[in-house]
């Protein structure tokens, strides 16, 4: 009969919060990187979402998501909607130290942020009321799915042996290569400046990454479900990457284009902390350090190409998250080792190349499914409400023509 | 109480989709407190 822990209990309930705080975060991430006009839509994609998918969470997402499989390995029954039977008790299944509902909180916050992070590909030019049905459907229809596949016990993925402890491919694969989709699909912005529309407000953005970075600490220390010393490796792995990365992403940038980037920094910090979500509960500090410095490489070699590429994807959600969740996801089988975690599986450096194959696999998977569902429910939402705005609309500022504010008083 | 649950979020989700667009005249009363005419005058 599983017994609550206190400590542990307090570790995921604090963890929760954290996470919760990395949307508002992503909020002004993302807003100071857009023009002032859209800045308040931009805010506003990632804080109705907190609303949103807090609601629709509670109602059936975490039932799909964690409930008794339907029989497949593809997605939970309803047993669980509008959260029957989930109690202050802990779950048989899910992180047995804890109260059942305090282990929904903390899964909550990760399905809320993760439609979040798509919006970054579409914004100053989709349409708020398409957005909202979007991400009802996307929470549900994709990141459920997913996230049953990888973190149920009975999840297809879960039973290949794909390693995933915070979510590299549930959370910032899945939602990066959703990214790319809604790019494409949307098209791109009118009137451009090129190579790339210059971010309004960089301490608003550099403040975001400093909120993302601290609350990220919840959502990968915190996914070792205890205040256990598992926790404590994640949450050194998860810091040493995001400062590699960091750093690693200024020297690139320097070397590339003359100076050392402020928003160069704050995005390189965020493409180490994606890389090491997959990752944080089963590899060493010092491989963090590679994960960071790697990822911060394939990242920026990825913005420079979508650069050279007529991808609008506004705020290169896939260059750092669908890259740098790939990266981090394969990067996993290359580094995990059972000396870090006994509960984990040993990767390519401690002897399982296979692990590799097994993480690569997932990735392709993850990113099929994405990129498929997405676009479906891009079309079909389009087909009730289109998604993008009219070009006066565009011009004028979603903030105006969508939201009737304006953020900046003359 | 579960299906009260969701048929307020069905009708929350009904009001969005008739939702009117944002007021036209208060947008542009805006652009101009702006400072700019941001937002293009209806003909």
């Amino acid at each position: 009969m599983p017994t609550i822990d206190t400590g542990d209990t307090a570790w995921v309930l604090v963890s929760a919060a954290l996470v919760m705080l990395m949307t508002p975060g992503l909020a002004l991430f993302y807003g100071g990187l857009v023009r002032r006009k859209n800045v308040l839509s931009t805010i506003m994609h990632s804080f109705f979402i907190l609303g949103l998918v807090s609601v629709t969470w509670v109602l059936w997402g975490y039932s799909l998501a964690f409930g008794p499989d339907t029989g497949a390995g593809l997605i939970g029954g309803l047993d669980w909607i509008g959260l029957e039977g989930v109690t202050g008790a802990p779950s048989d299944t899910y992180a047995t130290t804890v109260p059942h509902l305090a282990f929904m909180a903390f899964q909550m916050m990760f399905a809320i942020i993760t439609p979040a992070l798509i919006t970054g590909a579409f914004a100053e030019r989709k349409r708020f009321k398409a957005f909202v049905l979007f991400a009802v459907a996307w929470s549900t229809l994709v990141y459920a799915p997913i996230a049953h596949w990888v973190w149920s016990p009975d999840g297809w993925l879960f039973g290949l042996g794909v390693l995933d402890f915070a979510g590299g491919t549930v959370v910032h694969l899945s939602s990066g290569v959703a990214a790319l989709v809604a790019a494409l699909f949307i098209g791109r912005r009118t009137g451009l400046v090129e190579p790339a529309t210059e971010p309004h407000d960089v301490p608003m953005t550099v403040l975001g990454a400093g909120l993302l970075w601290f609350g990220w600490f919840g959502f990968n220390a915190g996914s070792a479900l205890g205040a256990n010393g598992l926790a404590a490796t994640a949450f050194v792995t998860t810091n040493t990457a995001a400062a590699t990365a960091a750093i690693t992403w200024v020297t690139i940038s320097w070397l590339h284009r003359g100076s050392p980037s402020v928003v160069g920094a704050a995005i390189g910090a965020v493409a180490g902390l994606v890389a090491i979500t997959p990752a944080a509960g089963f590899v060493s500090p010092a491989a963090a350090v590679l994960i960071g410095a790697g990822v911060a490489s394939v990242c920026y070699a990825a913005s420079q190409l979508r650069l050279r590429s007529r991808i609008d994807d506004a705020l290169d959600v896939f260059a750092v998250h669908g890259v740098g969740g790939a990266f981090g996801a394969v990067a996993t089988g290359v580094f995990a080792t059972l000396a870090v975690n006994p509960a984990g599986r040993d990767g390519l450096l401690a002897g399982e190349p296979a692990q590799m194959l097994l993480q690569a696999a997932g990735v392709a998977a993850t990113a099929a499914y994405s990129a498929a569902a997405t676009a479906a429910i891009l079309f079909l939402v389009n087909l009730v409400i289109p998604i993008r705005v009219p070009d006066d609309q565009e011009e004028a500022g979603l903030d105006l023509a969508q939201h009737g504010e304006i953020a900046y008083q003359p | 109480m579960v299906i009260a649950a969701l048929l307020v979020f069905i009708a929350l989700l009904v009001a969005w989709i008739i939702a009117p667009s944002t007021d036209r005249r208060r947008a542009e009363a805006l652009s101009d407190a702006a400072g700019a005419a941001l937002l293009p005058r209806a003909a």
